[in-house]
């Protein structure tokens, strides 16, 4: 067997595993430790798994993971999500579908703390949920929106999406978390142009709102946004400003909103420990699949696999936008069976020789991809933001929400195109960088 | 006897975690009061590898716990429309490979700490050895198996229990 038809071999079997409900850290590990075993000895495959393991756990690059990762189980602990929603619901509340907007922009904020994403949708859909139902807003409309919401934490900064990202890639991480800043941005405006689009074409969607909230209550729900604005300026300031590291600025935000929850009262030793138990599954259970596909891209490329499909690119004769489009089609489909961050690292270290190859930007192919992670999270049957949103949304069948959540991800594949014909959209901020 | 094995081995893996989670505590403050003192005086000297050797413990100790937790993600959706006791069939093998596998992660990552421990290799401000925490990767592989261990027995058990073939239509 030449090593090209092994690397093949192994490919298929990791997904054999994988289909097997195998852990996709394990498959990945599993395959290429016996795929290097193959292709050289017992003492190089064991030792490239154990050395591999050491090396990654020990990257002072990860260090940036659990810290964001904590710093968003806190800032949910300290009850901020709640709080942005409130805030933005005074403002919205008397447009079309206000309820919905304003689930999308409280979920923009909390994103701009916030590293991951999956308990805002939690917290934050157990505030705005029941006022919706309050003002009659039809389920699909309000789930949709609340699971679509969830996922900008991906792509707002600070963003383990990114973290991942810039590790497998070697770019640098406060670039890319920059560059996230305005893509987020526009997604979330087009999430709530298309909320005013799709009310104003079925108004049995969201009835009006009558109530009338005065300049004065609109402008003291501000004062709420003190926590989000300080950490924001802290972490994202720090890290455009060349002030901090990614790693320093989510270990300030996380000692802020530590003390943030603190003085809030909101930080019992039970909840400081359940954040931490949730930042250790979390971060170890993704620390893990970084180190199976560290392993199983060593045995890819001991099998030459990467050269080969490389050599199949640069001879074929399409435009290099249509390999684009297959990545983004593929990354869908992926999507649609896969844990987003799972499916980032695993074909990350086939899909970005590809990318680079054909001349794109690595940092903005990296919010591509973080896009398409957040539509991952959507994405029928596998969607983990919808899975949590039913745990907040009784009685709400899960298609309903896959439904209204549709919509949302349309605007996401608008967005990738935005961002492919206007690349600046997502260069402009990083590239005035020091 | 088996359930109190259970236990034991819970516990084990969450204490390990615990010591962790403890680290990961340290590490925000300690990197927080690095970048702090760094603009107003001097940086911490060597906050850089107290954190990777922090980062090793929280990680390599909390596999195992990942696992109790079943928080390792795999993707469900084709085994799930098989018959249960295939499922739990295909579970047992699945984590059989597993446990050989971790096994000889366990025998490595002792053979490569003894190695390191024989070079001396160490950090290179405050010198510490690195060998402790290279073992941690044989001790995090060991309390992974055992957790294994316990996911195997469940699924052998499950499998001889769903035999019947009524049992099968009731899942």
């Amino acid at each position: 067997m030449s090593p090209f038809v092994t690397g093949l071999v192994g490919t298929a079997l990791m997904f054999v595993l994988i289909f097997l409900k195998m852990p996709i850290s394990f498959s990945m590990l599993i395959t290429g430790f016996l795929g290097i075993l193959f292709l050289t000895n017992v003492e190089a495959a064991l030792g490239s798994v154990a050395l591999t393991l050491y090396r990654c756990f020990s990257d002072y690059a990860l260090t940036v993971v659990p810290l964001f990762v904590l710093m968003g189980a806190l800032a949910n602990v300290s009850g901020i999500s709640g709080e942005t929603f409130q805030v933005a619901e005074k403002w919205l509340r008397r447009l079309p579908g206000g309820l919905a907007m304003a689930t999308i922009a409280g979920c923009a904020a909390f994103a701009s703390i916030c590293g991951s994403n999956i308990a805002t949708v939690a917290t934050l859909g157990s505030v705005a949920l029941p006022e919706m139902k309050k003002a009659r807003y039809a389920d699909s409309l309000a789930t949709g929106s609340v699971a679509a919401g969830g996922t900008l934490g991906f792509l707002i900064p600070p963003s383990i999406g990114f973290v991942i990202y810039a590790l497998l890639t070697e770019q640098s991480v406060g670039r890319l978390l920059i560059a996230g800043f305005f893509p987020g941005l526009l997604l979330a405006v087009l999430w709530m142009g298309s909320i005013i689009v799709s009310v104003r074409l079925n108004p049995g969607l969201a009835p009006v709102s009558l109530a009338r909230v005065s300049w004065k209550e609109r402008l003291y729900a501000l004062r709420n946004l003190w926590a989000v604005i300080l950490i924001f300026i802290l972490v994202m300031g720090g890290i455009y400003l060349g002030m901090v590291t990614p790693t320093e600025a989510g270990a300030v935000g996380a000692v802020g909103l530590f003390l943030i929850a603190l003085s809030k009262r909101r930080l019992t030793f039970h909840n400081f420990v359940d954040s931490l138990k949730e930042t250790s599954r979390v971060t170890i259970m993704l620390f893990l699949i970084i180190a199976g596909a560290l392993i199983f891209s060593y045995f890819l490329s001991l099998a030459q696999v990467p050269t080969v499909l490389l050599g199949w690119i640069a001879d074929l004769e399409v435009s290099r936008y249509v390999i684009l489009a297959l990545i983004i089609f593929i990354y869908l489909l992926l999507g649609c069976i896969m844990d987003a961050g799972a499916m980032l690292i695993l074909t990350m270290p086939i899909v970005y020789p590809i990318i680079r190859t054909c001349g794109f930007d690595p940092i903005w192919f990296g919010v591509i991809c973080v896009i398409m992670m957040n539509a991952a999270m959507i994405t029928p049957p596998v969607g983990v933001a919808v899975y949590v949103t039913t745990g907040v949304a009784k009685n709400v069948p899960m298609s309903t929400i896959f439904r209204g959540a549709l919509p949302f991800l349309i605007a996401m594949v608008l967005v990738s195109a935005i961002v492919t014909v206007f690349p600046q959209v997502a260069l402009f901020l990083p590239n005035f960088m020091r | 006897m088996l359930s109190n094995i259970r236990k034991l081995v819970h516990r084990i893996t969450l204490y390990a975690a615990a010591v962790g989670m403890f680290m990961l505590v340290i590490m925000m403050f300690l990197t927080t009061s690095d970048a702090i003192s760094r603009k107003l005086f001097v940086p911490i000297p060597a906050a850089y590898e107290l954190n990777q050797y922090m980062l090793a413990v929280f990680g390599l100790l909390g596999i195992a716990y990942v696992q109790q937790t079943r928080g390792h993600v795999s993707i469900g959706l084709l085994i799930e429309r098989m018959p249960l006791r295939t499922q739990f069939v295909i579970g047992s093998i699945i984590t059989f490979i597993s446990v050989l596998v971790f096994s000889l992660v366990i025998w490595w990552g002792w053979v490569e700490g003894i190695f390191s421990m024989k070079a001396g290799t160490a950090s290179d401000i405050l010198r510490i050895p690195v060998f402790p925490f290279k073992l941690l990767v044989s001790v995090g592989a060991f309390l992974l198996v055992l957790e294994l261990l316990l996911t195997l027995i469940d699924n052998i058990r499950n499998a001889l229990s769903a035999t019947s073939p009524d049992k099968e239509i009731e899942a």
